[in-house]
């Protein structure tokens, strides 16, 4: 009954909605714990779905899960502090909107269904829009806006590829239940033209989802106007959800003998989402946007990565690992800074070194983490990227990688010295505390660990996870 | 039977340029509630579709009471009760709206054309009538400026792919996945309500996505 990691913050989200706030704290950090015991249960293979036709575990859709999970427990554990220093009208909701949306994350991750996998996208939107509307102001309105109708766009499309995905194989005339596993064994067979087609309505469908650009544009506003835990569970947990649906598209392909087809495409997305992160980092004015524009550029890593094949897939699942830990990280990081200035604009903020030196040590460490500095996994998925690009032979596309890599650090640099070592004269409204920054540390401690040390099991479920379009460590 | 369907297909394609030239808030809620009795009605029509089941007609039924009266008649209770000024303030003229529409037409004839390897003979004209319809939709959602004007583009762009759906389903698997686009409505229901909630609260002054300009780079 693996069914339980979406059901149990369910269950747990709708009593939460009509407790006291205080209780309902408590439930969201108990509900975290239960669901990362849940998820390691799930991984290590002690407990299998249920419903077999709709739901099915995959190596990728476990790290996912996994990843979710982990940053989850850090995020709620981190809000629960957070939550007490904001005023916010209606906390209830904010909880209980925050358990529904990791139930839908889960109900992604563990999917096989085209149609449920497109549901539980769905329900991500719908379940994380009042997360972002939560302060209530005019501009989280219009974050919020853009927010459901751009993804509403997206995910209209992505029905339609599913659609057309479902249509090569009956002119195929193939007769098998509409799952991802059941179709990728008789991938052969499916009408290469709608499949084709249907690929790319579902790369943009859900890549409107993951923030590759041009259909990026819904992703800066909302990371920036949603309260600090949610736009850390926005980046680091939505958007490898929506990979998921992507990557789950290009195994497909990858069967089907139409690997190259869609290997190139996600190459193509994945630069140009590069490319538009680093022109918007140089005049950033806000540091959660400028955040939210690194999230884009990482998503566009993840997709160059599983694009390019070969080593490059391990490259990219390590950096969706890596990315989730880190980003989250800054993203508690940056609630700090908010609640410390009381503004979202890099010339408000300065001199964080001095007058925040937990938060700063976080913020700079996941700063040079993001980067791809060492002792960082990023630094190690990025030169694995790097690596098998040359190997596959990319070499244009690994140079304008490279250049846009440079592009974002020299863009990103600048604002965040700014911030760190700036002059600043105004006043401090909430000092910092451990309950809001030790979360962050641990986020990035993890990175470290994972980075010099990665266990077996994590290693054998990431092989067998690129294994299946292709990808190795050997090349 | 053919002539009925194509007689329906040609109004879904007036009402497709009508939208895109109308210049009241209320004809083009009127238009909206047309063409989604229209569209629902089609797949009735098709000649392949002649032994139908119980289960589909049923359906049928559904898809007519959601897109012909209940998300119409919706959107007409927000623009009444909000007071939304009347006129659609488009950012592309509604000239050149319908122009862009004919070209639409075009467009589409092509797309059809090309596809005709896989598709059946008579569904050549629904294809046309589908891709145009949900072309038509994206561009009333990016070239009007309200939030409802934006909402009906979304909801014909939904349309779009209902036709579509119907053009190309012969099984029942495809059949099946068409049928989720139901769930598409619960999001433009979504949608309608957050305009009338926000403006019972009075966080804004009207809903206009011109004010929603606050944040850009």
């Amino acid at each position: 009954m693996l069914e339980f990691t979406c059901l149990l913050p369910l269950f747990t989200g709708i009593i939460a909605m009509f407790l006291p706030v205080r209780l309902g704290r408590g439930i969201l950090v108990v509900t975290a714990l239960l669901h990362l015991q849940l998820a390691v249960l799930g991984w290590l293979g002690k407990v299998k779905p249920a419903l077999t036709g709709y739901f099915t575990v995959t190596p990728e859709g476990m790290l996912v899960l996994l990843v979710t999970s982990f940053i989850f427990l850090f995020i709620s554990i981190y809000a629960v502090s957070y939550m007490s220093e904001t005023e916010i009208a209606s906390e209830p909701i904010y909880i209980g909107c925050t358990l529904f949306f990791l139930a839908t994350m889960s109900m992604v991750a563990l999917a096989d269904h085209l149609v449920v996998l497109w549901i539980a996208i769905e329900a991500t939107t719908l379940m994380s829009a009042p997360l972002i509307f939560l302060h209530r102001s005019k501009s989280a309105l219009e974050a919020t806006w853009k927010y459901v109708l751009i993804c509403s766009v997206g995910i209209a499309l992505a029905l339609l590829g599913c659609f057309f995905i479902v249509l090569s194989m009956d002119r195929g005339n193939v007769d098998v239940p509409i799952t991802f596993s059941s179709l990728r064994q008789v991938a052969g067979l499916l009408n290469p033209i709608w499949l084709k087609t249907g690929f790319i309505f579902l790369v943009v469908g859900y890549g409107t989802k993951m923030g590759l650009a041009p259909m990026h544009t819904w992703l800066p506003d909302a990371h920036s106007e949603a309260p600090s835990p949610a736009s850390a569970l926005l980046s680091g947990a939505l958007l490898n959800c929506a990979f998921l649906g992507i990557y789950r598209g290009h195994q497909l392909m990858y069967e089907a003998g139409l690997g190259d087809f869609s290997s190139q495409i996600l190459v193509g997305f994945g630069l140009l989402s590069m490319l538009v992160a680093a022109i918007f980092m140089f005049n950033q004015t806000g540091y959660k946007r400028m955040l939210a524009y690194s999230s884009i550029e990482n998503m566009g890593i993840i997709a160059f990565g599983v694009g390019v094949g070969g080593l490059a897939t391990y490259g990219a699942m390590l950096h969706l690992i890596h990315h989730s830990l880190i980003k989250s990280s800054l993203f508690l990081s940056s609630g700090n800074i908010l609640l410390g200035y009381g503004s979202k604009l890099i010339d408000k903020t300065g001199n964080m070194a001095r007058l925040f030196p937990k938060t700063f040590t976080a913020f700079f460490a996941g700063f040079a983490g993001i980067s791809g500095f060492p002792p960082f996994g990023i630094f190690v998925s990025e030169i694995l990227i790097i690596m098998g690009a040359f190997q596959q032979g990319w070499t244009v596309s690994v140079t304008v990688f490279i250049a846009a890599l440079v592009l974002i650090f020299a863009g990103a640099s600048r604002l965040v010295m700014r911030m760190s070592f700036g002059s600043y004269s105004g006043e401090i409204l909430v000092d910092e505390n451990l309950a809001r920054t030790l979360p962050s540390y641990a986020l990035l401690l993890t990175s470290i660990v994972l980075c010099v040390w990665l266990p077996d099991s994590l290693y054998q479920t990431i092989i067998s996870a690129i294994a299946t379009i292709g990808g190795g460590i050997h090349g | 039977m053919i002539q009925i369907s194509d007689a329906l297909l040609s109004l879904t394609l007036l009402s497709v340029l009508l939208s895109l030239a109308s210049n009241r808030l209320m004809a083009l809620v009127k238009i909206m509630a047309f063409q989604g009795i229209v569209v629902s009605l089609i797949p009735l029509f098709l000649e392949h579709n002649d032994g139908m089941a119980i289960g589909s007609i049923l359906f049928l039924q559904v898809m007519l009471l959601i897109k012909g009266f209940l998300i119409p008649g919706f959107i007409f209770m927000a623009v009444q009760k909000i007071k939304i000024k009347r006129e659609v303030e488009p950012i592309i003229g509604y000239h050149a709206s319908v122009f862009a529409g004919l070209i639409f037409i075009l467009i589409s004839a092509y797309i059809a054309d090309r596809l005709h390897i896989a598709l059946p003979d008579e569904h050549v004209l629904l294809m046309i009538t589908a891709i145009t319809t949900l072309t038509s939709g994206l561009f009333l959602l990016m070239t009007r400026r309200k939030a409802i004007t934006q909402v009906i583009g979304y909801l014909m762009m939904e349309n779009g792919i209902y036709l579509i759906g119907t053009a190309l389903a012969k099984q029942t698997h495809t059949q099946f996945v068409v049928e989720f686009g139901v769930l598409l409505d619960i999001l433009v229901g979504i949608m309608i309500m957050g305009i009338i909630l926000h403006n019972i609260n009075s966080a804004f002054d009207d809903v206009d996505t011109a004010l929603l300009g606050q944040l850009k780079d």
